[in-house]
């Protein structure tokens, strides 16, 4: 299924971030199989955006379980582009899954316009929008009976990409320890529409709106520059050397440690002898966890 | 000398389940034996699973739990090395590799090197092993056990083959990562571990029997891998990366020998010079300083700086 005619190579990969995807697909397929049997679900849901993380994690779910047990959520915002939903509805034609479209213009638009926010600047609508489609997936969560599924990566979580309690709330995350490079690397060889792995990435937040232009970077030199620093421990001064730009590497090390918060669970005032998350270390998935 | 038949149980134990895991321990005997194996080989914490936090203190048994007696049972024809977490009488609790043969726990090794760092937080709920010593057992020659990290450590293999063994068995829980696509088999892991096995085999002309996990805990994958290398360092099996399974391979004994015969690399062992050089460079790294050197050394120094040593005013 992978696309190989193409004289353009469909992404650019580079060569240290390059991984072996038939054992990424191996461990992240049992690892999706055994998140589900310890937690006692046997469905996944997601939400569906038709962008290549979404995308890429609906056929891991599909190749891990089966797409009949895989409930795709498309849950566009008025201004969202139609381009958007025909990759998703691809992508759930390909899978044979299970889908629900969901407009949640009805619900972001009842906030703002009845709190007076009509003037609300595009990072609060696009927060709210991502915490409104959360909210949607713990529901469906219930009625489809099956676990939420993240589907962010690396690069967003690491740079803080993301909305807190948003697009990052799931009941485990299957790719969040692969690059955006990574990402295209395996969305290419497990199936996904070439389509989806060619368009700019986009949090589709406002029409025309892509990722790299906001945040002014390339993913494949971010992903190396992450890689170098957080993988490779390497420090500025040997980033510069390596020929990063000064300036990006010191943007993008501030951007790391300003969402810092983001990847962690809120610390709890120790008061007691034992303390969630700090002296009271339990597995999640513990004997008598699962749900029965 | 006969060949020897090893199971090697590459299981997916399930985390905190003592009495699961015990259940298909035994499934597993029966059948490794069925199929003619004499050594059986289960990874670390196959009887409780590996990321256990806090939970430890729950699944620990003592040594004469009849549990861990029933396994030896189960295999009366069979040398069975098994994992488990061991509570000692002062309630110390160690990640344990036990020997269990003849109905009979033989020997008992726990976990000497516990890693703290990184992805690992060992040290945090279990006790550091004190002892090492390889052990007799019914197979008809000596075996030496070590739980995964314990081969991150050069002595290890080096001290178990001085002490007579000349098959070597780490059990592990080994978490695969770096799945960078030039590393052989895409596992960065893997291709340590294995280099790891073939060095010690070679080095200390022994058998080498590595028996590791597999399934997932929380965030961790392990990546199975187990092999059995000859005391040449060739591989002779290699289980495939992920996949549960019982895996048996024969292996000839007279190889060992054979082996040390042709290449007396362990003959030319110099323990006494690891014993002197050690005891120099300890007392050194509690900076005793010159009181370490060997005394004509230090006169050496008297005589060419003109000031005496403290060693030399103190003799005068």
């Amino acid at each position: 299924m992978t696309s190989e005619s193409a004289a353009e190579p469909l992404f650019e990969l580079p060569s240290e971030l390059a991984i072996d995807t038939d054992v990424a697909r191996r461990v992240i397929d049992e690892f999706i199989r055994t998140q589900l049997r310890q937690a006692g679900f046997e469905r996944l849901v997601l939400g569906l955006s038709g962008g290549i993380d979404s995308a890429l994690v609906a056929f891991l779910a599909a190749e891990a379980i089966g797409a009949d047990r895989l409930l795709c959520v498309l849950m566009p915002y008025r201004t969202s582009s139609a381009a958007s939903r025909t990759d998703a509805e691809s992508v759930v034609a390909v899978l044979g899954c299970e889908s629900e479209l969901i407009d949640i213009s009805p619900m972001v638009d009842a906030y703002f316009d009845g709190s007076g926010g009509s003037d609300a600047s595009a990072l609060r609508r696009g927060n709210f929008m991502a915490r409104t489609r959360m909210a949607v997936l713990y529901d469906r969560s219930v009625t489809w009976g099956g676990l939420v599924v993240g589907t962010g990566n690396k690069t967003e979580s690491l740079i803080g990409y993301t909305t807190v309690y948003g697009d990052n709330a799931c009941a485990f995350n299957p790719i969040g320890d692969l690059y955006k490079s990574q990402v295209r690397q395996l969305a290419a060889a497990i199936g996904v529409p070439a389509e989806i792995i060619r368009k700019p990435p986009s949090a589709d937040l406002w029409p025309g709106q892509t990722d790299e232009a906001e945040g002014s970077f390339s993913y494949p030199v971010l992903d190396r520059l992450l890689h170098w620093l957080i993988d490779r421990r390497r420090g500025a001064d040997e980033l510069a050397e390596m020929g990063f730009e000064r300036a990006v590497v010191d943007r993008v090390m501030r951007l790391v440690a300003t969402s810092e918060f983001k990847r962690q669970v809120p610390p709890i005032a120790k008061l007691g002898p034992r303390t969630a998350g700090v002296d009271y270390l339990y597995p999640r998935r513990r004997p008598g966890s699962a749900r029965t | 000398m006969p060949p020897l038949r090893i199971a090697l149980a590459q299981i997916a134990p399930r985390l905190g389940l003592f009495d699961e895991n015990l259940a298909r321990h035994r499934e597993l005997i029966r059948e490794a034996q069925g199929r003619g194996a004499r050594l059986i080989v289960f990874p670390e914490l196959g009887l409780t699973g590996y990321q256990l936090q806090d939970l430890a203190a729950d699944v620990a048994i003592r040594l004469d739990d009849p549990r861990l007696a029933s396994l030896a049972t189960e295999a009366p024809d069979a040398s069975v090395v098994v994992s488990f977490v061991e509570e000692s009488d002062d309630h110390r609790l160690f990640i344990a590799a036990a020997l269990v043969e003849g109905g009979a726990v033989r020997h008992v090794h726990r976990k000497l090197f516990l890693p703290t760092y990184g992805l690992f937080d060992e040290r945090r709920f279990f006790a550091a092993g004190d002892a090492l010593r390889s052990t007799e057992s019914s197979l008809g020659v000596r075996v030496g056990l070590a739980v995964c990290e314990d081969f991150w450590h050069l002595p290890v293999p080096h001290l178990l083959a001085l002490d007579g063994a000349q098959i070597l068995v780490n059990v592990s829980s080994s978490p695969g990562r770096d799945l960078a696509a030039t590393n052989e088999a895409g596992l960065g892991t893997a291709s340590s571990w294995w280099t790891l096995m073939a060095t010690y085999a070679q080095l200390t002309t022994s058998m080498v029997v590595f028996c590791n996990r597999v399934g997932v805990d929380e965030s961790i994958s392990f990546w199975g891998g187990s092999e059995v290398v000859d005391p040449a360092g060739r591989t002779v099996f290699r289980a495939p990366l992920f996949e549960e399974g019982l895996f048996t391979v024969d292996v000839n004994p007279a190889d060992i020998r054979r082996e040390r015969i042709g290449l007396p690399v362990l003959r030319d062992e110099r323990p006494e010079l690891l014993v002197r050089e050690l005891e120099r460079l300890v007392a050194l790294r509690a900076e005793l300083g010159e009181n370490v050197r060997p005394p004509h050394e230090a006169d050496a120094i008297a005589k060419t700086n003109g000031r005496p040593s403290r060693r030399a005013r103190a003799r005068g």
